[in-house]
């Protein structure tokens, strides 16, 4: 923390210094020439390149552990990073340029590489590369046929069909159809390429570009119940409505993707303001339009042989998008304690994509493509003053709004479980009418902070905010949204005190209340359950539209104990109460976080940090039945989280002679998420045949890291360095119980996907060539 | 072959930028070496005493932007630390004018601090929304978070920036440990890639005016509209998911089937109660387990969640 030197004399050597500096800016020559204090000095002002290059060995293959650091694979692997800079400006003479390039990590997939030229105060340039796989799962498994990232599975022919209708336990699947199963390696890979370009045409003005381009591929895994007529077991013979159920499979939802980015914006300063006009381009694009699966599982124990034993079915996947908007940015200071900034935003997003094939169609479509659009406009609005020495003041403004312009249609279907498959009864087709939701939140902010003497601040904020939502047309007239509107006021105070140098303190309260407007009768139309409430139980509230008590309180200290000590902790509870009769009653979280870091020398540190955080979410609901429950008749869900991190680090420099540096990091966490239903009216609900009420066991993941850097100066251009990381994950989710051979609900595909566990240790060893 | 021929592309490209530039920078005006020189004698009455020797490496200022003397907007050390004529005549007993950490003098106060960066960096868009933002009104100084003499400034590099801000953002730190979170401790994404720390318009000082928005930005997948909509995620993804990391994948705030509890009781299973049953057969369940709680249960067959295109997704199945 020490800036200057206890000795303040004007030694031969720091004359030395002055003189390099002149000489290095004014006389590069001469800079030659100078006397060894002139390379000190240039060590100081001139970039230190380097081209580090290397081998690494992953101890095992874990897609969790490699999720996002392309260390997926066990074995060796290149490890490549380099940092080149230049340019005239480190040079002196009035120099104004600079480049560089640099890549990290460039034998894995999380590789980057980036380069940039300047010439500072006219122009700049860059451009980069940066690339990012990001593994899902390495334990999926699928008998369909067809590659990750394509959008067509199908069975092979001889796979025949299975009895959707038997419980696991008793679905036997033959040798041919255990054969078909195969694991695929599933994750998606993102690769930008972006490059930007800055102007200044003078002191006033200035223009910046900035270009980038996502090329997405891969797939992630995705639930699809498909079309069919799988009758529940017991239900005997199919009904219209209850008969036929859905059959499930996991499958391989494919992202490819390509995303063009574009920023162009137009800088104007003047005296006492600035203006940004600029435009934000984003369009989007899916080489597919639609997802193509067959379903095997068929309604009972029929012997199929063929192509003829699966149902076809298709999905959408992410249709062709594009956001266009306009911004205008600024700020104007009417004096040095008066400030006005703001903003303008017109948007526009527009989908027109193709629809998937018309299959669950019974009959025609009222339109090929959707035709959407979206305008979003933003404005917003702030003064600040300070006029008054102790007191600033501050009012804002701000302006959302998402005007959906989108048709509303009638659109015909069949529910998935009911078909319009040859040779299977057509049901009663749903007739859905889409309602393109709009919104808009109005925000008035105002805030005064006092001081109340020197180290001492208390600031008072009040903010409104009022939303409303709506559909601009349904056909048919159908109902919108079960809230309209909704206002909120908050109100918050915050103290902060510096009680002497070496210790601070803040502690913070805010008080919410939201009003919201609800509908109980509003009847959401989407064909099937046009009914009271959208279907919910009489009093039964969404929670984000719900009337809601917030209250947070927060506090903190810092305290530098000695100069070699620093000591930190800090709180944070929150409590939110929603009046609703049935949905989520209420919820609380709490955290403490302790941190302290020890200084025994200029070199060497250790850092220790502690946090805990604690959530709970209390919701109440209304048993199957009528559409008003008794109050004998509610059951009650509570979710309870978890959270423990610890962590230690330590780095100390200077070692062997000022050779040796060794960075030590050590982290462990905990999480713990649990559920607990209580069924106060069913006496059987704990009965093993039902399992309604009771606890859920812990989804649990137990996560420790250590990490060990050394790094050796060979001598003045080399280092050798060697890193260790060792990391092991524990993780129990009955998420996966669902999934395996012979414990799948029946109608669903296994997968056997697996929860992550691993343990691995990555060894590093590189060399690191330095230079000027 | 792809990745070597993207290498050589940008190093032709970088190789051949820096040539323009050293060719446009020989015809610069004569006078910047002047300008320059001017400026650098003036750091000389700091730097004849804060030379190499520093513990903290003062003159590595000179490898930032701060350093480029021949742009003449460029601050010297007074611009900063003020001309600080007591300290020169003191030989350095008594403080400079502004000090930025604390050391062997007491900081200065936060906004004089702010006030000496905000003289040159208060006009252009990144900083429009300072005044009133939630670091400034919080007492932060740019000094909290940028090291301006540092040849490298920590805050402004990928691979080590969100150890700055955990220093302040505790919680975040813990909960990007967590089983699924975004890649911020792989330094793949960072807090300013979402956030703006200088101030914004959005929400807790999101780049963008709104949270969707913001996360459009990487997600424009999710963006639609759609033909068949979920009303809360048009409104704000954050009503299910939590960004900084999560215990239930994929960082949602809680796990389906309660999830959807949250904001549906009917007309379909989310009015059943469950507990055990959501554990299947392993758990101790002798019944068939349902594929409604199940898994990924209700998305096992709602899957499309964030908005379907298909003419038979009314329901997000499709």
């Amino acid at each position: 923390m020490k800036t200057v030197k206890d000795n303040f004399a004007v030694g031969t050597l720091s004359l030395a210094v002055r003189g390099a500096l002149v000489a290095m800016f004014a006389l590069p020559l001469a800079a030659h020439a100078a006397d060894a204090a002139n390379d000190e000095v240039a060590a100081l002002t001139h970039p230190t390149n380097s081209v580090e290059i290397g081998v690494a060995n992953v101890s095992q293959n874990s897609a969790k552990f490699g999720e996002y650091n392309g260390l997926n694979d066990s074995g060796a692997s290149f490890v490549g990073n380099f940092d080149i800079r230049g340019g005239n400006a480190y040079d002196g003479a009035g120099g104004t340029t600079r480049w560089g390039v640099n890549g990290n990590d460039l034998g894995t997939t999380s590789r980057s590489l980036g380069g940039s030229v300047s010439n500072q105060g006219q122009w700049d340039l860059n451009i980069g590369y940066d690339e990012l796989r990001h593994n899902i799962s390495d334990t999926y498994q699928t008998p369909q046929q067809g590659s990750m990232g394509g959008n067509n599975f199908t069975f092979p022919a001889n796979f025949g069909s299975i009895n959707g209708a038997a419980s696991p336990s008793a679905r036997v699947l033959n040798a041919t159809q255990l054969g078909a199963f195969h694991t695929e390696e599933v994750g998606t890979t993102r690769k930008n390429t972006s490059f930007g370009a800055g102007y200044t045409f003078n002191r006033q003005w200035s223009v910046q570009f900035d270009y980038n381009r996502l090329d997405q591929s891969g797939a992630k895994l995705i639930g699809t119940g498909s079309q069919g007529a799988i009758p529940l077991i017991g239900t005997g013979a199919p009904s219209a409505l209850f008969g036929f159920h859905e059959a499930n499979n996991i499958i391989m939802n494919p992202t490819s993707y390509k995303t063009d980015t574009f920023n162009l914006a137009l800088n104007w300063v003047g005296d006492k303001g600035h203006l940004t006009g600029g435009y934000y381009g984003s369009i989007f694009r899916d080489d597919y339009n639609s997802l193509t699966w067959q379903s095997a599982l068929a309604n009972g124990p029929i012997t199929c042989v063929g192509a003829g034993c699966f149902v076809t079915n298709t999905m959408s996947t992410a249709p062709d998008n594009s956001l266009h908007q306009l911004n205008l940015t600024g700020g104007y200071a009417f004096s040095p304690t008066t400030k006005l900034v703001g903003g303008l935003s017109y948007g526009r997003n527009t989908q027109n994509d193709s629809y998937a094939s018309a299959l669950m169609q019974p009959g025609g479509l009222p339109q090929s493509s959707l035709n959407g659009k979206v305008i979003t406009t933003h404005a917003d609005l702030k003064l600040t003053n300070q006029t008054a020495k102790d007191l600033v003041l501050s009012a804002g403004l701000k302006y959302n709004e998402r005007d959906n312009r989108t048709a509303s249609n009638a659109y015909d279907y069949y529910n998935i479980g009911r078909t319009n498959v040859a040779g299977i009864p057509n049901l009663t087709p749903y007739a859905g009418v889409n309602t393109p939701y709009s919104n808009k939140k109005t925000q008035l902010e105002l805030a005064a902070d006092y001081r109340l003497a020197k180290g001492q601040n208390l600031r008072l904020a009040y903010e409104r905010e009022d939303i409303k939502r709506w559909c601009n047309n349904v056909v048919g007239g159908a109902q919108c949204v079960a809230s309209p509107s909704s206002n909120e006021d908050k109100l918050g105070l915050t103290y902060r005190l510096k009680a002497r140098e070496d210790v601070s303190l803040n502690a913070g309260y805010t008080y919410a209340k939201r009003n919201a407007d609800f509908d109980h009768a509003f009847a959401a139309d989407t064909g099937t359950y046009p009914q009271v409430n959208g279907g919910d139980r009489l009093g039964y509230v969404a929670y984000p539209y719900a009337t809601r008590t917030q209250d947070l309180v927060k506090a903190g200290v810092n305290w530098q104990a000695t100069d070699k000590l620093d000591l930190g902790l800090s709180a944070r509870y929150a409590n939110d109460d929603y009046d609703a009769t049935l949905g989520v009653q209420d919820g609380r979280t709490k955290g403490i976080n302790l941190d302290a870091t020890y200084s025994y020398n200029e070199n060497s540190s250790v850092s220790a940090y502690a946090s805990w955080q604690n959530g709970e979410r209390n919701l109440l609901n209304g048993n199957n039945g009528t559409a008003t429950v008794a109050p004998t008749n509610i059951w009650s869900n509570q979710l309870k989280d978890d959270s423990n991190a610890i962590g230690i680090s330590t780095r100390h420099r200077g070692l062997m002679g000022g050779k040796l540096e060794i960075i030590g990091d050590l982290s462990y966490s905990l999480d713990k998420s649990h559920y607990s239903t209580q069924v106060p009216y069913n006496l059987n609900c704990g009965l093993a045949t039902t399992l309604t009420c009771g606890d859920t066991p812990d989804i649990k993941s137990e996560l420790t890291t250590l990490k060990l850097t050394g790094n050796y100066k060979v001598d003045k251009s080399a280092k050798v360095a060697l890193g260790y990381i060792y990391q092991k994950l524990s993780s129990s989710d009955y998420f996966y119980n669902a999934e395996q051979y012979g414990y799948t609900p029946n109608r669903v595909m296994p997968t056997n996907l697996q929860a992550p566990n691993y343990s691995v240790n990555v060894v590093t060893a590189t060399y690191i060539y330095m230079f000027k | 072959m792809k990745f070597l021929r993207k290498m050589l592309v940008l190093s032709a490209c970088i190789a051949g930028a820096g040539w323009v530039s050293a060719s446009l920078a020989a015809d610069a005006p004569p006078q910047w070496g002047k300008a320059a020189t001017a400026v650098l004698n003036k750091d000389a009455v700091c730097t004849k005493c804060h030379d190499e020797s520093e513990k903290k490496p003062v003159l590595a200022i000179y490898q930032t932007k701060h350093g480029v003397k021949g742009d003449s907007r460029t601050p010297g050390c007074q611009s900063c630390h003020g001309e600080s004529q007591n300290h020169l005549a003191q030989k350095g007993k008594t403080a400079p004018d502004v000090v930025f950490k604390k050391g062997a003098f007491t900081a200065t106060e936060t906004k004089v601090l702010n006030d000496a960066c905000l003289s040159c960096h208060d006009k252009d868009a990144k900083r429009t929304h300072w005044e009133g933002g939630a670091h400034q009104t919080g007492d932060v100084a740019c000094a909290s978070c940028h090291e301006i003499h540092a040849a490298h400034d920590k805050v402004r590099d990928k691979k080590t920036q969100t150890e700055v801000c955990f220093t302040c953002h505790k919680e975040q730190r813990a909960q990007s440990h967590k089983i699924s979170h975004h890649p911020i401790g792989e330094g793949k994404v960072v807090c300013s890639d979402c956030h703006n720390p200088h101030g914004s318009a959005g929400p807790k000082l999101l780049k963008k005016n709104t949270v969707n928005e913001t996360c459009f930005t990487c997600h424009a997948e999710k963006r639609g509209p759609f033909l068949w909509e979920h009303q809360p995620v048009t409104e704000d993804c954050t009503n299910c998911h939590t960004p900084h990391g999560s215990n239930i994948t994929p960082l949602l705030k809680s796990r389906t089937p309660f999830l959807c509890s949250e904001c549906h009781d009917g007309p379909h299973h989310s009015k059943d109660p469950a507990a055990g049953s959501v554990t299947g057969t392993q758990g101790g369940l002798t019944a068939v387990p349902s594929e409604n709680y199940t898994g990924r249960a209700c998305m096992n067959c709602h899957s499309m969640v964030h908005g379907s295109n298909h003419p038979a997704g009314a329901l997000l199945h499709r």
